[in-house]
């Protein structure tokens, strides 16, 4: 064979020889299908769009609905407005978004302990008979059903959104800050715990093979080989998933907690819109602040490593 | 201040102090809200309730559990018609979502603004204002723009698309642009060597490079849908959540279990999908 082989070829030839997966072209054409059914099936009804019929709603909702209630019928400034905002804010916002962020935060910490302890038990390379070994030998049943059973535990916990467990687990254990943090957390071991695995999974296998031969334990390796060399890795993902808890801690209130979605779910039932657009900005400021924050840490951990 | 935050060597090392902090902070925060482990008994009823409810849970109902009106479909064939709403409006949702996210994510990107619009200030512009939205439509959790939307359209099949639609236009736009902005250079490089222009380089050069990634990306954001198609029934379409909240406010366990475990084998049918298309694509 010549040094390169597709060099006298011309385009068209090219274009033939090129890498081409079945699986990713059937793929592709099924989600095309699929959006095409999606969009003509008659469940999404395209006459909804004609914004003629919602024009009376919609100027209602922008002129009338948004303005403050207690300014409506008066000439008012900014000033105002200002001052108006920072009622709720004081009254409501800021001690929401503290319930939200600290529910978030313990909900985080469990799910990346839970994960911890689990995830040794769904890696590959840590749950067999010959931990860390060089992948020869007989694999024994007892540890295929323990992994098999873990991998599983993880896909049911992620499986089901987070707003479902805490909608069961609100009527369960009454209306305190449990069923929340307890959601939240149940999804977000489920995929900590399969991402680390993963990581696990793809540490380099040689030291860790070196230090089995040399006598050491499945929990020594586990504990002084193996998790200094995902820590990083894990955390990074911890980070990730912090930003979303925030994010999902804010819409769960809704069912009752004290978050604050339960303020905007409050504010939407008596139909004061004024203050629910309020509220739900006042969240997304919440949630930009945790990005910005979350952004930092990962970068100095990836400086870090 | 800043000098603290930004010196290469903290006691502990950088990811002993992150675990330390977070582990205090999930204490402190515990403390705060006056968490206590009694809380985690079920109050009175709620242990029954709970009994009850997990009972059925390796035994859910085939049929409904009273008798429902004449010429009701099946329950079965109700759950499936519930998970085929649910995927209907995902896919609706995600294919705006990408849209949007291919259209921001772009201009977003700075690596195919030709050099001298980088110079003058017109590339800066438009991407920090595409930023901008972007973090303006990521920053607001679907189900708050659901609400929204509620209020100033009422409740008709659009306000679930777009409700779905912004979020995660602003998610994938995002990623895509740090995608395209990643993505190696090198063809591009050649490319340019050869005398392409700028267009032709960055769709001939840079794109297929950065379109693997972006793909897989798109695809797990797919199934991430499902599930927000799913939670948006409990705001009254009718998705999968729907069913689900209707039966268990009527003490119909076994359909609930029916609903969950449908949600489960479509959320977990996707997974495996997209997994193994992935695996293909990106290798």
């Amino acid at each position: 064979m010549s040094p390169l082989p597709h060099a006298q070829l011309s385009l068209h030839e090219l274009k033939r020889r090129r890498p081409r997966e079945r699986l990713v072209q059937i793929t592709l054409l099924l989600l095309v299908l699929l959006t095409c059914y999606a969009w003509t099936c008659g469940d999404i009804h395209l006459d909804d769009l004609d914004l003629a019929r919602r024009t009376e709603n919609l100027e209602r909702f922008v002129q009338e609905d948004l303005a403050p209630y207690s300014l409506r019928d008066q000439e008012h400034s900014w000033t105002d407005v200002a001052a108006w905002a920072w009622t709720i804010a004081v009254t409501r916002g800021f001690e929401g978004a503290l319930q939200t962020l600290a529910m978030a935060t313990v909900a985080i910490t469990l799910s990346a302990m839970v994960a911890f302890l689990l995830l040794w038990c769904a890696a590959r390379t840590s749950a067999t008979a010959r931990p860390y070994g060089d992948g020869r030998g007989r694999e024994t049943f007892a540890w295929r059903v323990v992994r098999l059973s873990t991998t599983a535990l993880f896909v049911y916990l992620r499986a089901i959104p987070e707003y479902i467990w805490a909608f069961l687990l609100v009527a369960m254990l009454g209306p305190s800050a449990w069923p929340l943090i307890l959601a939240l957390a149940i999804h977000n071991s489920g995929i900590l715990g399969r991402l680390g695995a993963e990581t696990v999974e793809n540490l380099p296998p040689r030291p860790l093979t070196a230090l089995r031969t040399l006598g050491a334990t499945r929990t020594h390796i586990a504990l002084f080989a193996a998790t200094p060399g995902f820590l990083s890795r894990f955390l990074l993902y911890v980070f990730y998933r912090y930003e979303t808890c925030v994010r999902e801690a804010t819409v769960l209130g809704m069912l009752g907690i004290a978050s604050l979605g339960y303020w905007i779910e409050d504010v939407r039932t008596k139909r004061y819109y004024d203050e629910m657009v309020l509220l739900v900005a006042m969240g997304a400021l919440l949630v930009l602040c945790v990005d910005l924050l979350s952004a930092w840490v990962r970068r100095r951990l990836r400086q870090a490593s | 201040m800043k000098r603290w935050l930004e010196r290469r060597n903290w006691p502990l090392g950088t990811r002993g102090a992150t675990v330390l902090a977070l582990l205090c902070l999930g204490a402190l925060c515990a403390w705060w809200l006056q968490l206590s482990p009694s809380g985690l008994i079920p109050r009175e009823g709620g242990v029954k309730l709970a009994g009850q409810f997990f009972a059925r849970a390796l035994t859910p109902a085939w049929d409904y559990e009273t008798p429902p009106p004449e010429g009701t479909p099946p329950l079965v064939m109700k759950a499936l018609e519930g998970a085929r709403r649910t995927v209907v409006f995902a896919a609706a949702g995600m294919s705006l979502a990408l849209v949007f996210g291919l259209l921001l994510g772009f201009l977003g990107s700075s690596a195919w603004w030709p050099q001298r619009m980088r110079t003058s200030g017109v590339g800066p512009f438009v991407w920090t204002v595409a930023r901008t939205i972007m973090v303006g439509m990521r920053s607001v959790h679907e189900l708050l723009w659901a609400v929204l939307f509620l209020a100033a359209f009422g409740l008709n099949s659009f306000t679930a698309v777009v409700a779905i639609a912004l979020p995660y236009g602003g998610t994938l736009a995002k990623i895509f642009s740090e995608m395209i902005d990643e993505a190696p250079r090198d063809s591009a490089g050649a490319l340019r060597q050869l005398g392409a222009t700028g267009t032709q380089t960055f769709l001939l050069g840079l794109l297929p490079r950065a379109l693997p990634d972006m793909w897989a990306y798109a695809f797990y954001r797919f199934e991430c849908a499902i599930r927000s198609s799913a939670v948006l029934g409990f705001f009254g379409f009718e998705t999968l959540g729907y069913a689900i909240k209707q039966s268990f406010e009527n003490l119909q366990y076994g359909e609930v279990w029916l609903y969950l475990w449908t949600l489960f084998g479509l959320v977990v049918l996707v997974e495996l999908w997209a997994a193994s298309a992935r695996r293909r694509f990106v290798a």
